[in-house]
């Protein structure tokens, strides 16, 4: 699903120039969880940026669904995110003035749905996350762990080939980590593609593979036995 | 381009913002209103001066004479130049077609009783065309007409206000008055608008008069009107040939600014309106001006917003949407605003104006209007005026990095 070969990635300020990536190698198929982790400054970020086509590379390759992302203009970058990418955010960034459906539909209203078939999509991908009675409510009428919810359920509404998740759990406390961990497990086991930025050894545990970053390189690549998170619910 | 969800998302956006958009409307329905009030009043004035030139054929020329200020063909100057009735037949065969109406005018200021009552009155003696370009309104009776010139019959037409001070109640009409010891009757009642002291004038026929005083042919003036076919520059270079004409008829030098006065009302009028066209042109400048205030206040409230709405703007932009989509909503936005704000401060003016124009009424200021050009041309502006202050604005916001997004606040 995701193929990136010699990855380089620097920021030039002034005249100085910071080496963030150093070449990153790393095949993740299909249906994978796999967890991103490092410490701060590890370079996890800015490879998130770029396999969000946020950012672009120096050097190296990416190829997503066997298509090579490279030279995007930003109109194109906007349709390949809308069309292969569904982002998960660590403060969630739901639209506060518009209802949950609404922001779950948002990226279907960018691909040109039309807003009755948006709604229907919305409201099932809400039923999914268990948010059926919410598809009214604001963001602001909303718990964390719901928001976090509805942000997945947005993730999702554009049906992506690879969801990223950029530190899901890091606004929310341990028990509605473990929930929303147990979302992101269940739809994981329905076969989508999904990467997870964290530094949590927990939330990393809950993946099936954990890769490692360290100053800009891969220090260690290995699938580990799947922590279920419904294991700690309730 | 027009969906319902850009409209909630316009709509969403200044309900969050009410008093800002409340405050960047403002300034442009003030500009608007500033802009439309100007035309308005430029349009007053105008009408205010045209009815100041009312009261008299708007194509009217008058000709009169004085002294020679310059030597010329043998002769001193200070001669004394004396119009006279083979002038006007002089300007009849030469101009024919060119002059409309044409009268002479030939005045004398004069004693004039009836029973008891007993005034001095100036009394005009014309021929008949001068009706039309006096524009005089006959209340009761009639004018002068061509028989009584014929004829020289000794009739009067008297002013309203001269026939109430000499008559009082009575009807003036068919009874005779003593003019300088002549029994003349009165024909005709006349009125004037808004000129009171024109009211106290008479008019007889002009044959009379000349035979009455001492058998001349003398003749005041010579009064005209162009064809009103022509244009000012057709009309002034009428007024010119005329007065060459004349100078060579009466031997007085080309150059000779007080022998022969002709005032052409086309000039008047012709330099009416280029005033009025410039006072236009200003009130338009400084509309603008205004206006201009209006679309920097937008733009700055929209940079403003979209600082505001950053994140807002990159996650939209991680969820796909493309630089366009988000011009669009600002731009949408800043037209929105423009348009209903400047439509208001329209409808505000336009108020001011319905209100204001029946109760005024001073003769330099009449009937101030707002045309449907106005209208539109002012909606155009707003538009374009929306355009302009959303679009640094909007480009600001397409820029926006979706990386923000990810940023954790």
């Amino acid at each position: 699903m995701i193929e990136i070969k010699n990855l380089h990635k620097s920021y030039h300020m002034g005249s100085n120039s910071l080496h963030v990536l150093k070449g990153i190698n790393l095949s993740i198929k299909e249906g994978e969880l796999v967890a991103i982790m490092g410490s701060s400054g590890s370079g996890k970020s800015t490879f998130l940026n770029i396999l969000g086509m946020l950012d672009n590379l120096d050097e190296g390759e990416y190829i997503l669904d066997e298509v090579p992302i490279k030279n995007l203009n930003e109109t194109k970058a906007a349709n390949y995110r809308n069309k292969f990418l569904g982002f998960i955010f660590q403060s969630f960034n739901l639209i506060n003035y518009k209802t949950a459906w609404e922001n779950v539909a948002l990226p279907l209203y960018y691909q040109g749905v039309p807003r009755k078939e948006r709604k229907e999509r919305a409201i099932k991908h809400l039923e999914s996350v268990g948010l059926g009675p919410w598809i009214e409510h604001l963001p602001s009428e909303l718990s964390g762990g719901q928001k976090q919810r509805v942000a997945i359920a947005r993730a999702l509404a554009a049906e992506p080939k690879v969801m990223l998740a950029d530190e899901p759990t890091g606004a929310l406390d341990s028990t509605t980590s473990r929930e929303v961990m147990d979302l992101v497990q269940k739809i994981n086991d329905q076969g989508k593609t999904i990467l997870v930025v964290t530094h949590e050894d927990d939330i990393a545990h809950m993946c099936k593979r954990i890769v490692h970053l360290k100053d800009g390189v891969i220090v260690e690549d290995s699938y580990v036995n799947q922590v279920r998170a419904s294991e700690y619910v309730q | 381009m027009f969906s319902r969800d850009l409209w909630s998302e316009i709509f969403h956006s200044i309900k969050s913002n009410k008093l800002r958009t409340f405050l960047t409307g403002f300034s442009v329905a003030w500009g608007i209103f500033i802009l439309v009030l100007l035309l308005a009043s430029v349009d007053g004035m105008k009408n205010g001066f045209t009815k100041q030139f009312g009261d008299d054929a708007s194509n009217s020329i008058f000709i009169s004479a004085w002294e020679t200020t310059k030597a010329y063909g043998g002769f001193e100057k200070g001669r004394r130049i004396q119009l006279d009735n083979s002038d006007l037949d002089f300007i009849k065969k030469s101009f024919d077609g060119y002059y409309e109406y044409i009268s002479p005018r030939y005045g004398k200021s004069v004693p004039i009783s009836y029973k008891n009552e007993t005034g001095t009155y100036s009394v005009r003696s014309i021929s008949p065309d001068h009706w039309f370009i006096e524009r005089t309104q006959i209340d009761k009776g009639r004018y002068i007409n061509q028989n009584d010139i014929k004829n020289t019959l000794k009739v009067v037409v008297m002013g309203k206000v001269a026939a109430e001070e000499l008559f009082k109640d009575e009807d003036p009409i068919g009874k005779d008055i003593i003019l300088n010891g002549l029994s003349f009757k009165v024909i005709g009642i006349f009125s004037d608008d808004g000129n009171e002291r024109e009211e106290r004038n008479m008019y007889a026929p002009i044959s009379t008069f000349q035979r009455l005083y001492g058998n001349t042919d003398h003749i005041d003036q010579i009064t005209l009107t162009y064809n009103p076919d022509f244009n000012f520059a057709e009309a002034i270079n009428f007024s010119n040939s005329l007065e060459k004409a004349l100078k060579r008829r009466l031997v007085i030098a080309p150059d000779d600014q007080g022998a022969i006065y002709i005032n052409n009302y086309a000039e008047g009028f012709s330099d009416l309106n280029n005033f009025t066209l410039v006072l236009s042109m200003i009130s338009i400048g400084v509309g603008m001006l205004i206006l201009i205030a209006g679309i920097v206040g937008i733009g700055n409230i929209l940079v403003f917003i979209i600082k505001e709405r950053t994140k807002e703007i990159g996650v939209r932009k991680a969820l796909g949407a493309k630089p366009f989509d988000v011009i669009k909503l600002v731009l949408l936005e800043s037209v929105f605003i423009t348009s209903i704000s400047g439509f208001i401060g329209m409808i505000f003016a336009t108020s001011i104006v319905a209100l204001i124009s029946p109760i005024l009424d001073t003769p330099a200021f009449a009937n101030p209007s707002v045309d449907g050009v106005t209208v539109i041309t002012s909606t155009i502006v707003l538009i374009v005026a929306g355009v302009l202050a959303g679009l640094i604005p909007a480009i600001k916001a397409a820029r926006v990095k979706p990386i923000v997004a990810l940023r954790a606040d």
